[in-house]
């Protein structure tokens, strides 16, 4: 109940907002034609904002959601993945990559010498494959500054 | 005769050593995400999409790979409903009825050897349909102007809760979602921005196969952590195939009656191949009678869903194909890999471009076969990737999606508009918001608004257009059957889905 709930208020706050924008758009130029960019997104704020009322008025059963420590776990995996992307380009591939399926491996309940090995395994064997075989450059990061 | 020499040039196309090539590399690569844990037919789809496109194959090789790909992850599917009564997807349900019970009476490899056969049943009559079919309402599809055109995406949506559709608002609010997301960037006719912010990034809009990749496969992690689901599932072990003609001519009848059904539900609207699957098992119960021993591992209770689904899932292909409007998950995302070649789907598809659709078409044909081929003898190789346990394989899987992300533009934003899509995909399907057709309003969305705008300039701004011509009144007529419906004849449907299983679990346990 009280997540739909909860889902219906954001709908109705991202119809309106929407709406509103959509309102706002700048009349384009060449003046004004029967449907303008703004038509077709008014009429989509309008249809979301009725469904959110319905949700909040009649709302479904509630799926069971995690604990906190669980939703701290799949924050991690977010962050995990984040920081993997952060890494790419300066780091690597290789690196950014050992460590991401590493992580994950380890928190999925492998243990932690088979998830680096895993983590290492993959991070090569997808390396070499884009690299040479399909010709796809992943950046090699600062094991292209040590290797010359 | 016209078709037949169309399909002739299609075999001229899919039969060069290149594209056979492709074929069998996407058979089995589809086999192994359908046989994979946590891997669905569109989930494995939308991963290699990024990859076949990074690669620059021509289009015709491309899709031929794909759509390979999409067989074989329905041939693979079936794998895990047999031996660890999971269905990989929601039409595999009705499989582990009387596939589990086989397995667990020690005939699991009978009961893959004869699925194989009634998948191979069931695509190659849905196939032969959809050439019969397809042109046919390609040339119908040419009457139709903007505003039919809109009536009839309305209708793709409105129907693709499917008549067992829970809740249709939520159908609504996920297709506005979509939709939504779809007019982020510059208006193609106006040249106005909307909802971009002054990021240049955004300009072009937001890429829906990211999309796709976060709102499937980064959202199945995050579920697959959640559900402490690392270590795997326990398996029936596999015996020795000790299959008969006896055995093959008893299901055949059954696979014929299945294909037949499977390819309508697959075709209408709404109905897709979930339906398929139930309404030719129900069936078969019906027909066979008192004889049977359904639930119990009738091999005809294996036959019958799994001749259903897989023509269900190439009937899909009809409505896809000549009117651009997908019928299901996977073929939304098959839509999506269209739309990203540069080809428009619809009517006009099989003129300009009847070499490629016919090419895909006859594909189909081999795949299958190549398929059947691959599916008997080595049963045992993609049995023995069930046991690969998810807490190796899921990392693996999500740093495949990301390299495929990462290779479209070498760019990292997108990697952080994945990651936000695999949380926004975890919250809907933690609320019940089907992720479907959030995709399908990605994509069709330009094209939606693009008729509206047609239709209006048309008639000088008289909204009265949209419902003028007797065709649009009966697409709008079927539209709103579509989102109706499902409210009255819904909840006896789904108990009904609901007591077969109950029951046949019952007898299981």
């Amino acid at each position: 109940m009280i997540g739909d709930r909860i889902l219906g208020v954001v709908l109705l706050l991202l119809a309106v907002v929407y709406g509103w924008e959509a309102a706002m758009f700048p009349e384009p130029f060449g003046g004004s034609e029967a449907v303008g960019p703004e038509t077709f997104p008014l009429i989509l704020a309008v249809i979301l904002g009725l469904s959110s009322i319905y949700l909040l008025v009649r709302p479904d059963e509630d799926e069971e959601w995690p604990h906190m420590k669980m939703l701290a776990e799949l924050g991690f995996v977010l962050l995990i993945l984040a920081i993997f992307t952060l890494m790419l380009q300066p780091v690597g591939f290789i690196p950014a990559t050992t460590l991401m399926v590493s992580v994950l491996c380890w928190r999925m309940g492998a243990k932690p010498l088979p998830s680096v090995a895993t983590g290492v395994g993959s991070a090569v064997v997808v390396y070499v494959l884009f690299n040479f075989l399909l010709e796809l450059h992943l950046p090699a990061g600062l094991l292209k500054l040590s290797g010359g | 005769m016209e078709t037949l020499n169309f399909l002739l040039q299609g075999f001229s196309v899919a039969l060069t050593p290149e594209n056979l090539m492709f074929a069998a590399i996407g058979a089995i690569l589809g086999t192994v995400i359908g046989a994979l844990p946590g891997l669905g037919p569109a989930n494995g789809v939308a991963i290699l999409i990024p990859l076949a496109f990074s690669l620059g194959l021509p289009a015709s090789s491309a899709l031929i790979l794909l759509t390979s790909v999409y067989a074989g992850a329905m041939y693979g599917g079936r794998i895990s409903s047999i031996l660890l009564n999971i269905p990989g997807d929601e039409p595999a349900m009705m499989t582990c009825l009387d596939g589990y019970p086989m397995a667990l009476k020690g005939r699991a490899a009978e009961a893959l050897a004869i699925s194989a056969i009634a998948s191979f049943i069931g695509s190659l009559l849905a196939t032969i349909g959809l050439v019969i079919l397809a042109p046919i309402l390609a040339k119908f599809a040419l009457r139709f102007g903007p505003a039919e055109y809109f009536a009839l995406f309305t209708l793709a949506f409105a129907t693709l809760g499917g008549i067992t559709g829970k809740n249709q608002v939520k159908t609504v609010v996920a297709a506005c979602l979509g939709l939504m997301i779809a007019t982020v960037g510059v208006d193609i006719t106006t040249g106005n921005q909307r909802y971009t912010y002054d990021i240049l990034e955004l300009y072009e809009g937001v890429d829906f196969i990211i999309a796709i990749v976060g709102l499937f496969a980064i959202s199945e992690l995050l579920f697959f952590i959640e559900m402490h689901a690392g270590e795997g599932f326990k398996k029936v072990a596999l015996n020795k195939l000790n299959l008969s003609m006896k055995d093959i001519i008893q299901v055949l009848p059954t696979s014929l009656r299945g294909s037949v059904l499977g390819f309508i539900a697959g075709v209408l609207p709404g109905a897709g191949a979930s339906l398929g699957s139930f309404l030719s098992y129900t069936m078969e119960k019906k027909v066979v009678g008192k004889s049977g021993y359904f639930g119990e591992g009738d091999p005809r209770g294996v036959a019958a869903p799994e001749a259903g689904n897989n023509a269900a899932a190439n009937g899909a292909l009809v409505p896809m194909l000549t009117l651009g409007v997908p019928g299901s998950g996977t073929t939304a995302v098959l839509l999506a890999m269209l739309i990203s070649l540069n080809i428009q789907p619809g009517p006009m598809l099989f003129t300009q471009n009847a070499e490629l659709v016919w090419g895909v078409i006859a594909a189909l044909f081999v795949g299958n076969l190549i398929l059947l081929l691959l599916n008997i003898p080595m049963i045992g190789i993609f049995v023995k990737l069930l046991s690969i346990p998810p807490k190796y394989l899921m990392p693996v899987v999500t740093l495949v999606a990301s390299v495929g992300i990462f290779a479209i533009s070498n760019s990292p934003l997108d990697l952080y508009f994945m990651i936000g899509f695999g949380l926004l995909g975890y919250l809907l399907r933690k609320l019940h918001i089907p992720l479907v057709p959030v995709i399908l309003g990605m994509l069709l969305g330009p094209e939606m608004e693009k008729s509206l705008r047609h239709a209006l300039t048309l008639s000088d701004g008289d909204w009265t257009v949209l419902w003028s011509s007797g065709l649009s009144v009966g697409i709008w007529a079927v539209a709103i059957a579509g989102l109706v419906l499902p409210y009255l004849i819904g909840p006896v449907l789904r108990r009904r889905m609901a007591a077969a299983q109950d029951k046949d679990h019952s007898i299981v346990d």
